[in-house]
């Protein structure tokens, strides 16, 4: 019977109507053509299971816990070394975003439900704080929290401020703790991902009403027990949304490996294979990248009856009367200050080091060195005057200008058709268009790059055509990767309006067309902007495709090379000089700072035009 | 009279649910009519059939003979109000109603001369530059209603137009609409599930219950002559009891509810069957009436109180759970509770059928 409506949908347009076929199945083609396809035919090709039985890969006997910790005494010194384990490539990877998972479901929701259900002196600083880590700063980032805890000759900044302030002057010792391999990775992610678990608890928070919890302090109910039995239940989905996503981005996270210089994790190998082109060990890489989706996706299916991936590109609604919060006794405050809020500015400690070192001339010894005052824009200058920095912001702007054309279009056909199409496929686009968002970039990155070098149209989006095939490669991965905010963002508004609005004017003899036009696009386009905004602040703050795909033409010392922001971002952070004077990780800073103050402005912009009463829900 | 519409064995599922179960309905030009039943009987869905929002599973739809069914709703000249009103609300009233015509392409004075005129008619002079949010509700309806005017439809559907408007403005408003359907001879389908508002205004009722329809006749043959034991009970203030057919003619039963026997018309009832009573409230008295066929009810008064015209009495059947409400006239005394009294009740006003239990239910949870 669906099939004869497909039939009829598509064979008499005229009866049926042609827009609404075109809305969803354009949109469908394309995911399926430009996103399903390479990605199966990739991963479903995985044949290298050798992985399994080579220690580099897996490791679970006891060795891989022996060097957790290691703790000397030399003279006045305590020196503390802390590796973490290691279980090979595969089970690092695991182990470590579980590890990353739990450990930041358990800050980011204390800390939200510290500061979204509780009323003290100080909330609004600790809440507007905890927001600062959400300005995505791929790698420098990862860079400042390595200045904080790793270097071990001299101090590292964590180890002189304990040693300067505390063991010295009470105990006349040196204290040099370090953090190395896993356990630096760990520390890096942890603070850099928290946020999302916080920023999603937060905003299940806020739509719970306030009629609710008043019942329950009618009815007697207290403290601990009230969170437990009202308010732990309505915000769990939140919270999972949140670790889900925390698990993904862990598992792709290549900041935190390499700048850590600690390799052994998937992404890493999945990186560097397309990065540098290592074609010979596609059947392995692939067995790799299957296992980092099958790792990914397991949490989702486990969750799933708490959550759809459509709540992670969501703007969620405010409660109708939100609650205003339980006065914190004495213990809170206790508790408030003296464990959450050191947590809460440790976790913006990358974003404030960054703006640092933005105005410095080089970052080696505990504490940065700060540039005169009259040399204070030396970093912000050379982003222009060295070419391969400058080319780097160009590319990213002329990759954007064409991804969000399709971005816009597809995005909002896809959007108004998974709210409005019932035709068969209307579930599998609602579906599709959320999908990428739980794939890790990597896996697309390599996928990508396996497919197309095989399937390029003649050259169209081959990865070895330098520069178009790249640049089309890029831009394909940008549109996929990102247009589920659009989707989301537009199906979000269109639903929110009620299709009488629309049938209205079809009895009246308009054609869906002229409805689109004239009723859908004016009463929908805030969602429209929001979302596309959105998207395109993902697709300049993207790394997994940008760092491998887009190495593929040439590095920055080059003044034509293809990589956007993201890849120059990678570069600074990781090479040792450049003309200019200052440190290049300097430069990476004051590029950094630039992207944030973009990134800022427009959450700012998209969650106003999303309307009062909304919380942005997403990474 | 020619038909405008016709609907011919139409079923549509939604799901598991079964909307319609295969309707079929004509319907004439010019007239008003009126498809009633309670909320979830498929109304709504038939009149988005009608309208081409939904393409039933099975069945056909004709407008003058044409068959429609396949047609999207732009290509056939049938216009719909909606319960909201649905007034798109970045559009002044103006735009709205002006809407339609610019679809049809007419020079910009002819649609302005139009649009007024309209506006004139339903007494909406002055407010062509607000927008929708600053009307009232009786405005907001009459602007909907000038929109769908406005281009001079064939066919004007109606989903409860009314509904969101409180009861004066309800009343007001519908008398308006008879005149105007009158005045512009459109034929106008009119979904309601308020049965005072079906009966006052259309010109034929189509009852509907659980996507079948139960009765199609004029609203004095429907609330006269019903066929069914629904239409019956839905049609005025009823009461239902259950009893055991003691004696069945052609057209008259003997039913014996309790302890005491009623004298029914009989539909398709045989001796030893079990019996649905239907008693109407209305024409009871304390004493025969004279020139017209009465039936004795005899029980003890439970409530009695003035309901505006009317004393309600609550009459309980003795021997039984059953209780019959009634309406006396004001002029007559009426009984207080505990008093055991004797009704008389018109033999047109009471109905028996065979049991239906899955009707009795629902009319169980409508009272
Ligand atoms: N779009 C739909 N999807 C699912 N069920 C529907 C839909 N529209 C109507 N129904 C169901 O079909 C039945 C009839 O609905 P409707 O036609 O709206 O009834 P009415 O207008 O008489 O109240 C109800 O059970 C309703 O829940
Ligand atoms: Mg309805």
């Amino acid at each position: 019977m669906s099939l004869e409506r497909l039939k009829k949908a598509v064979f008499h347009p005229t009866k049926s109507d042609l827009e609404i076929v075109i809305f969803l199945y354009l949109p469908l083609v394309f995911i399926l053509l430009g996103f399903v396809l390479p990605l199966l035919s990739t991963i479903l090709s995985a044949r290298g299971w050798e992985v399994f039985r080579d220690k580099y890969y897996l490791d679970l006997s006891w060795d891989a816990f022996s060097n957790i910790v290691e703790y000397k005494t030399i003279r006045n010194k305590i020196i503390i070394t802390v590796k973490g384990f290691d279980l090979g490539v595969i089970g690092n990877s695991i182990v470590n975003a579980v590890l990353v998972t739990l450990t930041a479901t358990l800050l980011g929701s204390s800390v939200a439900v510290l500061v979204g259900f509780y009323r003290f002196r100080g909330r609004r600083i600790f809440a507007a704080l905890a927001y600062v880590p959400l300005l995505m700063a791929p790698f420098v980032n990862a860079y400042i929290i390595q200045r904080f805890v790793n270097p071990t000759l001299g101090y590292n900044t964590l180890s002189y401020i304990i040693s300067k302030f505390f063991t010295e002057p009470l105990l006349g010792k040196t204290v040099i703790i370090s953090f190395k391999n896993q356990a630096g990775v760990f520390l890096a992610q942890v603070l850099m991902f928290y946020p999302i678990v916080y920023i999603n608890t937060l905003a299940a928070l806020a739509a719970i009403d306030a009629t609710l919890v008043e019942q329950a302090l009618n009815l007697g109910a207290r403290g601990f027990k009230l969170l437990r039995k009202i308010v732990l239940p309505l915000i769990v989905p939140g919270i999972l949304a949140g670790s889900t996503l925390v698990f993904i981005l862990s598992l792709e996270d290549v900041g935190g490996p390499i700048i850590f210089k600690y390799h052994k994790f998937i992404s890493y190998e999945v990186y560097q294979s397309v990065a540098y082109q290592a074609t010979q060990e596609i059947a392995k890489v692939a067995s790799l990248s299957l296992i980092m989706l099958v790792a990914a996706l397991t949490p989702l299916v486990v969750a799933r009856q708490y959550l759809s991936l459509r709540y992670y590109a969501r703007l969620a609604r405010g409660a109708p009367r939100p609650f205003y919060g339980l006065k914190l006794g004495s213990k809170g405050y206790v508790l408030a200050y003296l464990i959450v809020l050191p947590i809460i500015m440790a976790a913006a400690i990358p974003q404030f080091g960054i703006i640092v070192l933005a105005f410095s001339e080089r970052w080696v010894g505990a504490l940065p060195d700060l540039l005169p005052a009259d040399k204070l824009f030396t970093n912000f200058e050379a982003l222009l005057s060295i070419e391969g920095i400058r080319r780097s912001i160009l590319n990213s702007l002329y990759y954007l200008g064409q991804a969000i054309v399709f971005i816009a279009v597809l995005g909002f056909m896809a959007g108004y058709a998974t709210a409005r199409a019932r035709l068969p496929g209307a579930t599998l686009l609602d579906t599709l268009t959320s999908t990428p968002l739980a794939i890790p970039g990597l896996v697309v990155a390599f996928s990508y790059f396996v497919f197309f070098s095989k399937h390029n149209l003649g050259g169209f989006f081959d990865p070895q055509n330098v520069p178009y095939g790249v640049v089309h490669l890029l831009v394909l991965a940008y549109v996929m990767r990102r247009i589920p905010f659009t989707v989301r963002s537009v199906f979000t508004s269109v639903i929110q309006t009620p299709e009488e609005l629309e049938e209205a004017a079809r009895s009246l003899g308009s054609r869906r067309f002229r409805v689109l036009a004239r009723i859908v696009l004016p009463l929908t386009w805030r969602g429209l902007i929001a979302g596309i905004l959105l998207s395109s602040i993902y697709v300049l703050a993207e790394v997994s495709v940008s760092v491998t795909i887009g190495a593929l033409g040439g590095d920055i010392y080059s003044s034509d090379h293809l990589g956007p922001i993201t890849f120059a971002l990678l570069q600074l952070t990781t090479m040792t000089t450049l003309v200019g004077g200052t440190q290049p990780q300097a430069k990476a800073a004051a590029l950094a700072v630039l992207l944030m103050i973009l990134e800022a402005t427009v959450i700012t912009i998209s969650s106003r035009l999303a309307r009062r009463g909304q919380a942005l829900i997403t990474v | 009279m020619a038909t405008a519409i016709e609907v011919e064995n139409v079923v549509k599922r939604f799901g598991q649910t079964i909307a319609l179960r295969g309707v079929s309905l004509e319907i004439r030009e010019g007239e008003l009519f009126a498809i009633l039943g309670p909320s979830g009987c498929g109304k709504t869905t038939l009149l988005r059939i009608i309208a081409g929002f939904e393409v039933p599973d099975s069945g056909r739809v004709y407008l003058k003979g044409k068959d429609v069914t396949n047609v999207p709703p732009d290509k056939r000249g049938t216009v719909m109000v909606f319960q909201n009103w649905a007034l798109w609300p970045h559009m002044t009233v103006y735009e709205n109603v002006a809407f339609g015509l610019r679809l049809r392409k007419l020079p910009e004075a002819e649609i302005r001369r139009k649009v007024l005129q309209t506006l004139e008619m339903l007494g909406l002079r002055g407010l062509e530059n607000r927008f929708p949010s600053q009307l009232s509700g009786g405005q907001q309806q009459r602007v909907a209603l000038a929109r769908a005017l406005v281009v001079e439809p064939e066919v004007l559907l109606l989903d409860e137009p009314l509904s969101n408007l409180d009861a004066k403005l309800r009343l007001r408003l519908r008398g308006e609409l008879k005149q105007l359907q009158k005045k512009l001879g459109i034929t106008m389908v009119y979904v309601t599930h308020d049965q005072e508002e079906a009966m006052s205004l259309a010109d034929r009722i189509a009852l509907m219950r659980n996507g079948l329809i139960e009765q199609v006749g004029s609203p004095s043959t429907l609330y006269k002559k019903p066929k069914t034991l629904f239409t019956a009970a839905f049609l005025g203030r009823t009461s239902l009891l259950l009893g055991k057919v003691m004696d069945a003619g052609d057209d008259k039963v003997l039913v014996r509810a309790g302890e005491i026997d009623i004298v029914a018309q009989n539909h398709g009832l045989q001796k030893g069957e079990g019996a649905a009573v239907v008693i109407k409230a209305e024409g009871a008295r304390m004493e025969p009436h004279k020139g017209r066929e009465t039936v004795k009810i005899r029980g003890t008064v439970t409530v009695s109180m003035y309901v505006g015209a009317f004393v309600e009495v609550r009459v309980r059947i003795p021997g039984s759970k059953y209780e019959v409400m009634l309406d006396l006239p004001l002029d007559t005394p009426a009984p207080g509770p505990g008093q055991e009294v004797e009704f008389y009740v018109p033999l047109d006003n009471i109905h028996a059928y065979p049991i239906e239990e899955d009707v009795i239910k629902e009319i169980a949870e409508q009272a």
